[in-house]
């Protein structure tokens, strides 16, 4: 019974033998499946920032107004959030576990107090005088904030599990060696800090976006 | 699955050149792993398959109650009753379960069966077999997709039986009927509405996971000397069908998410100033014109969605039953980019008659005219391809020649409506129902059997039963025109409508209208004929010629083919060839060259043969 069984997909063994075998771009096929949702993403929030232009450019009683000054400050949360991940993935790839935790879990905190800053704008964009169901230009800070932060949720429910996997790797140095020699976690923490670096700059374009058109 | 962190050969000492992972390694797949989450993407196209066809009956059942309705508008049908309760009440369908009805059926045609029937099954097959590969970039993420169209489904089955019934405010949700969650105004606005939204947003992200493991599959994985030029048309069908599904989607997504918003959170992107019972509502700034757009965006690339795959189907079986190279190679892979690029800068042409800039109108009735050339080139092609050829008229075939039949009658009437000032007069009417159930129903349905007949020997190592076949493509191709050619005399009839015996202009129509029903009932009953032969002959239909190699695996090619799917294993292994994937030396369309019928496209070129290009 010498029946070969291939390998599972996007595995190591996998990439070893495309190498050889298939047109082979260079690019693994799972980063560039996150690359395509990107650009699927882009144009969710491309549609969404369009239709603020169409609403804009027809509505009469359109109000202009000034950002709550918390949305500045959770976007530089969010950039923080980019350069702690980014730190983090470096660390894991040195091998520096100690320092990976730490500023994964510092990515993860500072996530999360985005999240509470938006919720934070809210209430100021209320206070302000614009509630959700008041003036259609403060309805569509809400709507960008509310549909980005469910993006980011996601990005965090992944976070989580990678880091409760971290932590409980703590006491095997070995096996957290392993974790780094092993391309698919290595491909897989790259997936993820990506993907964070494409949310974080998403929301500094919506920022700047939302900005300009309510000067 | 630490095992894979380093190659296994390494880990266990020992080195299996051949095959990276010695079967001695792998995990025996549990039956609930083979059968249900399966990642393999032979078992996920027949998920894909068998899914789209349950929608495919659900969706026409439905066509054929409400066109009951409308041939015997002043009948009654006691055993409906029995079979629908109150939304039947004397055997007589209500209104308002007819609007559910005619919205269910294009939601569940356009996407659940047209789009996740047609791209997921043949998507799924195909790829990894004909650019070979093992399987998918991501064979979890292939899962995941499937399993989020079967959330869909279930959710959007589940509404048939709510106490307000399914959405009934059209397939395509305009606000404000849909944006209000007030059932006094329409019964569908309730939670009906509110499951077809969820189960959309289901399909959506079902439809987003496969495509971009279609297009990064194809992109990155294909087997040694699989040069883009070198892929069958199939293929390219398929990735530029991910593409458009990929772009166009999120703007579905983004419309949906408003649309949700106004109804569970109070905003008012939609509506504006809505009157209901008297009252005005507090709903200030929107626009449902908005919607439109959003809708549209998608709306448009998504009839292409549609039909791209039915269309690589169909170039192959022509090609393949014709035994003649396809003609035109370059030029049909290039007319698919054109439509992909072109369908973007058209949608505003279902808009026509909303106040729309008629200088803006100009600008979309140029594009949507444009498309007809990249379409004319499609169809010229075909016909070129099957042009002396020794055609076999085999079922697929048949039913390939019906697509390409159909598609040009759709198309003729496309160009009509793509006129602005044409489709101001016929807007909402019959002669529009049936311009689009021609040119992406029908034909699309024409590519999809085609589709199943060729590849079901690939799928269950047999035939379908040939009978059988003819007669479901004879009843469903005279029976598809006589349902939607007499639509074109229609034109005044608005669509839509419950009952036309309040109208007395209208009745000069009573004959068509009864006619047309008697027909819908006739087709519907010959696709059960198609599904009865599916089933029988997965385990009766004859079995393909086989040959048994020394390795024990068994292969046959039974239409004479030279794509690589038939240089697999009938007995379909995990991993898909049983040593190494074979390298690609030449294009996909050597027929009746060289002396030789076919030559597969594995096989290396003679001395002196100069390659294809």
């Amino acid at each position: 019974m010498n029946r070969t069984i291939a390998m599972k997909s996007g595995e190591d063994g996998y990439m070893q033998e495309l190498k050889g075998t298939t047109e082979y771009t260079g690019v693994h096929p799972q980063k560039f499946a996150l690359w395509l949702g990107m650009a699927s993403m882009t144009m969710f929030f491309a549609a969404l920032t369009s239709a603020l232009i169409l609403k804009k450019g027809d509505f009469k009683s359109w109000e202009n107004f000034r950002l709550p000054s918390i949305f500045m400050a959770s976007t530089a949360v969010i950039i923080g959030v980019s350069i702690a991940m980014h730190a983090a993935l470096i660390s894991y790839r040195r091998a520096r576990f100690s320092a990976f935790r730490w500023l994964f879990t510092l990515g993860f905190v500072l996530a999360v107090a985005f999240l509470l800053m938006q919720w934070l704008g809210f209430r100021a964009l209320a206070a302000m005088g614009f509630p959700l169901t008041g003036n259609i230009a403060g309805q569509f800070v809400y709507l960008m904030a509310i549909v980005h932060g469910a993006h980011i949720v996601i990005a965090l429910l992944v976070t989580g599990i990678v880091l409760i996997l971290a932590i409980r790797a703590r006491r095997d140095p070995l096996y957290e060696l392993k974790d780094v020699i092993n391309p698919k976690r290595k491909l897989h923490m790259e997936l993820l800090v990506t993907f964070w670096h494409y949310i974080d700059i998403v929301w500094i374009y919506l920022y700047l976006f939302l900005y300009f058109n309510y000067r | 699955m630490s095992a894979h962190t380093t190659t296994t050969a390494d880990v266990h000492g020992h080195v299996d050149t051949d095959h990276i992972h010695g079967h001695e390694h792998h995990h025996e797949p549990t039956w609930l792993e083979t059968y249900v989450f399966s990642t393999d993407h032979k078992t996920i196209a027949k998920q894909f398959l068998i899914t789209g066809m349950f929608w495919g009956i659900v969706g026409g059942l439905l066509s054929v109650l409400f066109r009951l309705q409308l041939g015997w508008p002043n009948d009654t049908f006691p055993f409906l009753e029995s079979f629908l309760g109150k939304w039947a009440e004397g055997g007589k369908i209500s209104n308002e379960f007819y609007l559910a009805m005619v919205t269910m059926h294009g939601t569940i045609l356009v996407f659940f069966v047209l789009t996740g029937g047609l791209s997921g099954t043949f998507a799924n097959l195909l790829i990894p077999y004909q650019i070979g590969a093992r399987d998918m970039a991501s064979g979890f993420i292939n899962m995941l997709s499937y399993w989020f169209f079967f959330a869909a489904s279930v959710v959007l089955f589940i509404s048939f039986f709510l106490q307000t019934g399914p959405a009934s405010g059209g397939w395509t949700a305009y606000p404000p009927l849909n944006g209000l969650r007030d059932i006094s105004i329409n019964k569908g606005s309730g939670l009906g509405f509110d499951m077809w939204a969820l189960a959309m947003t289901f399909f959506i992200v079902s439809s987003l996971l496969g495509g971009l493991n279609y297009v990064a599959t194809i992109l990155n994985l294909r087997t040694k000397g699989m040069s883009m030029m070198k892929l069958p048309l199939t293929i390219w069908a398929f990735m530029f069908t991910a593409i458009l599904g990929i772009l166009s989607f999120p703007a579905l997504l983004a419309g949906v998410a408003l649309l949700e918003f106004d109804r569970l959170l109070g905003t008012s992107f939609y509506l504006n100033m809505i009157v209901v019972n008297g009252h005005l509502l507090d709903y200030r700034g929107g626009s449902p014109i908005l919607y439109q757009h959003l809708f549209w965006f998608l709306g448009h690339p998504e009839v292409y969605i549609i039909i791209l795959p039915a269309m690589g189907i169909v170039s192959e079986v022509l090609s393949v039953h014709s035994r003649k190279p396809i003609f035109g190679y370059r030029a049909m892979v290039v007319s698919i980019m054109a439509i992909v690029v072109i369908s973007f800068l058209v949608w505003a042409h279902h808009m026509f008659v909303t106040g729309l800039n008629p200088n803006l109108a100009a600008v979309f009735v140029l594009f949507t005219l444009l498309i007809a050339v990249p379409s004319a080139i499609k169809v010229f092609n075909w016909i070129g391809t099957i042009w002396k050829g020794s055609v076999r008229l085999s079922v697929p075939m048949m039913f390939a020649i019906g697509f390409v039949s159909m598609f040009i009658s759709g198309g003729l009437t496309g160009l009509m409506l793509g006129n602005s000032p044409i489709d101001i007069q016929l807007h909402d009417t019959y002669f529009v129902v049936a311009h689009f159930h021609i040119v992406m129903g029908v034909a699309a349905f024409f590519g999809m059997f085609a589709g199943v007949y060729h590849w079901f020997p690939r799928f269950y190592g047999r035939f379908m039963n040939d009978t059988l076949g003819y007669i479901h493509f004879y009843v469903t191709l005279i029976g598809g025109y006589a349902i939607f050619f007499p639509m074109h005399f229609m034109t005044g009839l608005p669509r839509r409508y419950y009952t036309f015996a309040n109208f007395e202009t209208f009745n000069n129509f009573n004959f068509l209208t009864q006619f047309i029903s008697i027909a819908a009932i006739v087709v519907f009953i010959a696709q059960l004929i198609f599904v009865v032969n599916f089933f029988y002959s997965i385990f009766n239909g004859r079995k393909v010629d086989v040959e048994r190699t020394e390795d024990g695996h068994t292969y046959g090619n039974p239409w004479e083919g030279t794509t690589l799917e038939w240089t697999a294993p009938i007995e379909r292994i995990h991993g898909n060839w049983a040593g190494e994937i074979p390298a690609v030396h030449r294009w996909p369309y050597d027929y009746s060259v060289n002396d030789k019928p076919y030559i597969s496209q594995n096989t290396p070129l003679a001395p002196g043969e100069v390659e294809h290009t």
